[in-house]
């Protein structure tokens, strides 16, 4: 792969990982807030601190950081399947099988990614309450959920379609 | 003809091995086409599904365990065990119990406590001459039985399914968690005698001491979920991320023995699986959008109003429903899909939503732990090489155990509700 390339495809991988840490960093100072601040401003009679931002924080990571990693699930096989009746399959049917399901998640994914589009353009005059952040920004997580999906899925089929029929295919092992 | 479509996409997609989510997301897309329901419904009911404060709780709780482990936390909770029940006949098994009892105190994941119980224990199991069958019975019971205690993803997912206060849900699990490993125990004292298992020698005051030591540091997690949420100083999403700071702090200043570049591994492979469970209840909140519409919930409390006289036949047959689906499609696709059916007709014959949800999850726990294909039981045969046919005829006493132990939460809601009640959070 090409170094630039590598880079793009590492981006999901680094942005989870932000993600996570930011809602994880978001929740602690809501608690420190919440707890410590308040008792701080309420014993010297100081302006007490507003932190409706930690909820919105916290969540806007979390829907983020879900369609990302959902999408990365693909490729990673995180997500849980039934393998009972497909693994009496011989390989060749099995690859037919994984090949499917790729041409399935490329659909689901671009269902996902157009919908999205129309509803973040739908919700492109709404703001959230506390931070006053244009809610297409919300939104705009199941696209690029979706567009990963399609990204990753194609991956998978190409792979799946290039290796020798003998090889036991991507996620069905 | 939409319920139709649904259900034969959804069962046709994951027969062929199509995972669970995305089963149920193109089922869903499927149901929305044919009830000609707007398709912007399936995007806005994923961002809306994931953007939740409760499940906020789920990647702290993760993190916090995945991290705990990887300290050596676990290996001081088995020694603990060992020292307080190890000399009795059996009680090497019994102390399998009771590690897990105190390592799910920790974890909030059953698969985790599989992995780590089962890696930690069978290998002394074997030497010690248990026959691998009954090593791995023990592994897998107790793990079915450390799902109910706190902290547990599937008690925070529930939570969010059923509108239901996590903490509740937290608090009300620990009892239960401890009438079903007494149900545990009894058989591990019967089978031990039977089969003349053999004693850990008595510890001494100063093994002990020095067990009990080890252990401070991860007992402190348990101690102070239980004390935070009794006197509702915090919300179960707060104590995720004290846990989580929690365990930075002992990994950094006490254990010592976790780099920074595996720390922030550990952050991304939390990630991901953080990402695979709520992405799961996204898509599955589609669904509540779908069964709103057609007047499902209606419909299903009108076939199960004979039942309404008797609440606990009424649990006991989502208990075999949910047990059977936890064996099949795992324990969160099975609560996301039956829970938001069901519930509403458990809160109407007048159970407690946190006696349904403790119920729902001690019947996932043994559907986990259910022979032939139960995901748990499967991998606790890993550790000790053998298949489930060979396995099941030393597993049925417990397994046995674990639904005396379920009978004993059905007829009885008072196990489950006595804290949460004294807590003030049950009128």
């Amino acid at each position: 792969m090409k170094p630039a390339l590598r880079a793009v495809a590492w981006l999901p991988h680094v942005a989870i990982t932000v993600l996570m840490l930011v809602a994880m960093v978001d929740m602690l100072a809501g608690v420190f807030l919440r707890y410590v601040m308040t008792w701080v401003s309420a014993t010297f009679d100081l302006p007490s601190i507003r932190f409706f931002w930690v909820e919105e924080i916290g969540e806007y990571s979390l829907a983020w950081l879900t369609f990302i990693a959902a999408a990365i699930g693909i490729r990673r096989g995180t997500h849980f399947a039934v393998h009972i009746v497909t693994e009496r399959l011989s390989p060749r049917w099995r690859r037919a099988i994984t090949a499917a399901h790729s041409v399935l998640l490329v659909a689901f994914g671009g269902l996902l990614a157009i919908y999205g589009w129309q509803v973040s353009e739908l919700n492109s005059q709404s703001y959230s309450p506390a931070l006053n952040l244009n809610l297409r920004w919300l939104y705009l997580s199941a696209v690029v959920g979706g567009v990963l999906m399609v990204v990753y899925s194609l991956a998978a089929l190409a792979e799946t379609l290039s290796a020798d029929g003998g090889r036991s295919p991507g996620h069905l092992a | 003809m939409l319920i139709a479509t649904v259900v034969v996409t959804f069962i046709v997609l994951t027969v062929l091995s199509l995972p669970i989510v995305f089963a149920l997301g193109i089922a869903g897309f499927a149901g929305l086409v044919v009830g000609d329901f707007s398709l912007q419904k399936l995007p806005s009911s994923l961002v809306a599904g994931s953007q939740s404060w409760v499940l906020l709780a789920i990647p702290t709780f993760v993190f916090a365990g995945n991290l705990m482990e990887r300290c050596g936390m676990s290996y001081a909770l088995v020694d603990l065990a060992r020292a307080l029940i190890g000399w009795v006949r059996g009680g090497l098994g019994m102390s399998v119990v009771l590690a897990e009892y105190f390592f799910s105190g920790i974890s909030g994941s059953t698969i985790a406590d599989v992995s780590a119980i089962g890696s930690m224990l069978t290998p002394p199991m074997l030497r010690a001459g248990y026959k691998p069958e009954h090593a791995v019975s023990l592994v897998a019971s107790a793990s079915a039985m450390g799902i109910l205690v706190p902290p547990a993803i599937f008690m925070i997912v529930l939570g969010q399914v059923t509108d239901t206060s996590v903490v509740g849900i937290f608090l009300g699990g620990f009892l239960p968690a401890a009438v079903t490993a007494l149900c545990l125990m009894a058989v591990v004292f019967g089978v031990a005698h039977r089969l003349q298992w053999p004693k850990d020698r008595r510890p001494t005051w100063a093994s002990f001491g020095a067990a009990l030591r080890g252990s401070l540091v991860p007992l402190v997690v348990p101690i102070v979920i239980v004390l935070g949420f009794y006197f509702g100083v915090f919300t179960a999403t707060e104590a995720g991320a004290l846990v989580a700071a929690y365990a930075v702090a002992a990994a950094l200043l006490y254990y010592r023995n976790v780099s920074l570049r595996e720390m922030v591994k550990l952050v991304y492979e939390s990630a991901l699986l953080t990402g695979a469970v709520v992405f799961l209840l996204a898509v599955a909140s589609v669904y509540q959008f779908l069964m709103g519409m057609l007047g499902v919930p209606v419909l299903l409390g009108a076939m199960l109003r004979p039942l309404e006289s008797t609440p606990w036949l009424f649990l006991f047959a989502v208990s075999v429903i949910v047990i059977l689906f936890g064996m099949v499609l795992e324990g969160l696709p099975a609560a996301v899909v039956l829970v938001p059916v069901v519930f509403p007709i458990a809160k109407q014959i007048g159970i407690h939503p946190i006696h349904f949800n403790i119920v729902l999850t001690a019947a996932v726990g043994i559907g986990l732990f259910l022979p032939p294909i139960g995901v748990g039981l499967l991998m606790a045969l890993r550790f000790a090489n053998i298949t489930a046919g060979q396995h099941f005829r030393a597993y049925w006493p417990y397994l046995l155990s674990l639904v005396v132990g379920l009978l004993l939460l059905i007829l009885f809601p008072e196990i489950t509700l006595l804290l949460p009640r004294r807590a003030g959070l049950v009128r």
